[in-house]
């Protein structure tokens, strides 16, 4: 069938949106492929057409379980019920259950610890699969701020099969991540799609303050004055409480998110945030990824952030609706060592590898061994990758490099901070974009940010309202 | 509410005897001997793993509220006593009611089910078949839906008739005004999201985690009231095996599996490699928790019977007494007896 047709009769739409045809044109055709598409720009469409369009199964790696069922859940909810998730959540008789029916599925969504089974890896191998699509693909680059060593093996799974095409799809990407997407997952002369990352409906302020007390004062001025939802990042779970409770007291509709919640408190917190019964979440940043709200107006960091390109993707959740948004940055002359601390304290150190190296041979259980060598459990996953393929004395030079690159990336974020030009353009031009056309709103360098867009809103006070139990109770079940 | 309250309590019933961590280890609801043996002497099964996640600081802390409230002090062998003070204030702590011993942890495998099968009905009610179960643990997830297989989850009725079970049980319970908020504060639904700890903390002026507490030992109330209530059905349905199905400590557990298996007991002392003492202590153990111990494997119906008539001719169980009666029978079987026909021995 004609793709057109199928855009209608599947999903509804008269036409694409920017940049989907051309990477669904290309994905049809059989090559491998690289589409950078923002957030919000229809991704999901560019796999799920070509699987109406090519004959088997579509497999597609993802790297976040919550993530995963949520996709499935909204696939479901719109009428596609050959779809499935295989991840570790499953219980053994069901993925026995789900392995032995394989080829009933159209979408299997498959997270990289799984797909590393065996038995798993066997049994995929045994249907027809019509096309690989690799999800948040930035994951798998080590330079990235999201780094999956699982990532970096699926490569190698791919290598030496008669595979179908391979898509791999991110939001943001520089040179070296699209090499490293490219490179380890092998794709062969890969057409690769980059759509711009602009945003135009975003503007940008970085503002220096004196102190952390004055980061305080500030934004509970903001947001005393100007509309939500938001979302401020902060750098630690601590601080994340701590200015929670101070906003609190000053009226304002907040709460904390952070990894150190109960699951079912962190659960409610981003519902509550989407329905619009809180207006504001003070979040480490564990908060974010597969939240779908379109209206969030700003996003505050008050911490200097790891890499740009982490914040581009923080940034990139206000204003997915269009509508004017803005992003501010607050940042004072302590932050700097700050936040190279908690970047450098991610990593591996040398000491630590090789106090880690010889507890292992000592026969010491590797949880115990990482514990004692206080490494981190990402640290010591990169670890575990790297040693299976090389010497200690590489994986020790390598993490040095890791070091040194992420050092780079903070520089480059200080530079961003520090430089007078445009920082729409700086932005960009990191992602190897050159020509901008600035919008009316474009940033605090070029002294079009602070413009009161948000005059006549208002903002968002607390209004959440405790009940009655039998009014709540009535309220729920009628 | 709150852990030093609870700790007090605990304390004026160790008074003395034990180590201020005796106190934690109950709380947690650790099963080793020493813990559980207190639990039983001491009458404090219903603080037993009330809080299987307490931080060891967060008891230091209510511990050191104690001391310098003058409520409790440390002796020298570093045993924890209660003061004079303490004593006046332990009686004026209003009596709790807990059921550690009989759930440990699973009335909140309970609460799970039912914020599921409330969000779920809630939503459908609301003609909204995709939402965002909070609840993410998959045997919770797998329970629900199987529970709810069949039924007419859409139907408001449906919705109405879980609504009436919650209400009666809720009234019935006795649970507090402040409790029954909790509970029906921490369910979610259309429209309505549950509310996180620190926002009811906030509006009730409690610290989040007393408020915790009461939402345990409600659970522990409500459940109480299920257990009792024919006319609870789907309330009952969901708390199905959720009481704890045995009492033994996880190394009885083991013996218990291979005595099953047909071992008998010297063979269990080889294969475990553990002492023949050990081992009978465990089946004595299971002569006190299971009613269907085969007590005649050990010993006849006969010497039952009389030793039973003994106890209640003598008013004693003190073992040494009734030892001196029956010279055939070995202190081991007097224990099985004991065990499995009183439930205490001594």
């Amino acid at each position: 069938m004609e793709i057109h047709g199928i855009l209608k009769g599947k999903f509804g739409f008269d036409q694409f949106r920017t940049g989907q045809e051309a990477v669904i044109r290309d994905v049809i055709a059989g090559k491998d492929t690289l589409a950078i598409l923002p957030t919000g720009s229809g991704k999901s469409l560019c796999y799920q057409l070509p699987a109406y369009v090519l004959e088997g199964t579509v497999l597609i790696i993802s790297p976040l379980v919550a993530l995963m069922e949520d996709q499935v859940a909204i696939m479901k909810k719109n009428g596609e019920k050959r779809v499935v998730a295989l991840n570790s959540f499953l219980s053994y008789s069901d993925k026995n259950r789900i392995l032995g029916e394989l080829d009933r599925y159209k979408f299997i969504f498959i997270s990289p610890e799984m797909l590393l089974q065996q038995n798993v890896a066997l049994r995929l191998r045994s249907i027809n699969l019509s096309l690989f699509v690799v999800d948040e693909a930035h994951c798998i680059s080590q330079w990235g701020f999201d780094f999956r060593p699982d990532y970096l093996r699926i490569g190698e799974l791919f290598e030496g099969l008669a595979r179908p095409g391979i898509l791999a799809l991110t939001a943001t990407a520089d040179d070296k991540v699209k090499n490293d997407i490219c490179r380890y997952l092998r794709l062969q002369a890969p057409a690769v799609h980059q759509q711009s990352l602009d945003r135009p409906a975003i503007s940008y302020s970085i503002i220096k303050v004196d102190n952390g007390m004055m980061k305080t004062e500030w934004i509970t001025n903001r947001i005393s004055s100007t509309p939500g939802p938001g979302i401020i990042y902060v750098a630690s779970r601590k601080r994340a409480d701590e200015l929670s409770s101070l906003l609190q007291e000053e009226g304002i509709s907040v709460a904390s998110y952070h990894a150190g919640k109960e699951q079912e408190d962190r659960a409610f917190i981003q519902e509550q945030f989407i329905t619009g019964e809180i207006g504001w979440i003070c979040a480490t940043n564990a908060f974010g990824m597969g939240i779908h709200k379109n209206n969030i107006r700003q996003v505050i960091h008050e911490h200097i952030p790891h890499a740009i390109s982490s914040y581009i993707q923080e940034v990139g959740r206000a204003g997915r609706d269009g509508e004017q948004s803005q992003a501010t940055m607050l940042y004072s002359d302590d932050d700097e060592g700050r936040t190279r601390f908690i970047v450098q304290d991610d990593i591996p150190q040398e000491d630590e590898i090789r106090n880690y190296e010889s507890l292992l041979a000592a026969n010491i259980p590797p949880d115990e061994a990482a514990d004692l060598a206080r490494i981190s459990e990402t640290g010591r996953r990169i670890i575990d990758y790297y040693t299976e393929r090389m010497s200690m004395e590489d994986v020790i030079s390598r993490m040095k490099e890791l070091l040194r690159e992420k050092e780079m990336q903070l520089q480059k974020i200080l530079r961003l901070i520090r430089s007078e030009t445009c920082i729409r353009e700086e932005i960009l031009g990191f992602f190897g974009e050159e020509s901008v056309e600035k919008p009316k709103y474009c940033c605090s360098a070029c002294g079009t940010a602070e413009v009161h867009w948000h005059i006549g809103q208002q903002p968002i006070t607390f209004d959440k309202r405790m009940m009655d139990w039998e009014e709540r109770l009535n309220g729920l079940l009628g | 509410m709150n852990l030093s309250s609870i700790l007090v309590t605990i304390i004026s019933r160790i008074d003395g005897e034990r180590k201020i961590y005796a106190g934690f280890h109950l709380l947690r609801g650790k099963r080793s001997g020493q813990t559980l043996q207190d639990v039983e002497y001491y009458g404090l099964k219903e603080f037993f793993g009330i809080l299987p996640k307490l931080s060891i600081e967060r008891f230091d802390e209510a511990v050191k509220q104690l001391v310098d409230a003058g409520f409790i002090s440390t002796m020298d062998d570093s045993f924890v006593r209660l003061t004079e003070k303490g004593r006046d204030i332990v009686t004026e702590i209003p009596s709790f009611r807990f059921n550690g011993w009989d759930y440990r942890g699973g009335e909140t495998i309970f609460f799970g089910r039912l914020s599921l099968m409330v969000q779920t009905v809630s939503h459908f009610k609301a003609g909204e078949k995709s939402f965002m179960p909070v609840q993410k643990d998959r045997d919770i997830q797998y329970f629900v839906k199987s529970l709810l297989h069949n039924r007419p989850i859409g139907d408001p009725a449906f919705a109405g008739e879980i609504g009436k079970e919650l209400r009666l049980c809720i009234t019935r319970s006795g649970i507090n005004d402040k409790q029954k908020i909790i509970i029906t504060h921490r369910l979610s639904g259309f429209g309505l999201t549950g509310w996180t700890w620190d926002q009811l903390g906030d509006n009730l002026k409690l610290n989040p985690f007393d408020v915790r507490l009461l939402f345990i030992e409600a659970l522990h109330m409500l459940l109480a009231v299920i257990t009792k209530s024919s006319d609870l059905p789907l309330l009952r349905k969901i708390a199905e095996s959720v009481k704890v199905s045995t009492y033994l400590t996880d190394s009885s557990v083991k013996t218990k599996q291979l005595f099953n298996q047909g071992l008998s007991l010297e063979d269990i002392v080889a294969a475990r490699n553990l002492k023949t003492s050990t081992i009978e202590d465990h089946f004595v153990e299971m002569s006190i928790n299971d009613s269907d111990f085969p007590l005649t494997d050990f010993v006849s119906d006969g010497d039952i019977e009389a030793v039973i008539e003994k106890v209640k001719e003598m008013g004693t169980r003190r073992l040494r007494l009734l030892k001196s009666e029956f010279e055939a029978l070995s202190y081991f079987q007097l224990r099985l007896i004991l065990g499995a026909r009183t439930g205490v021995v001594n």
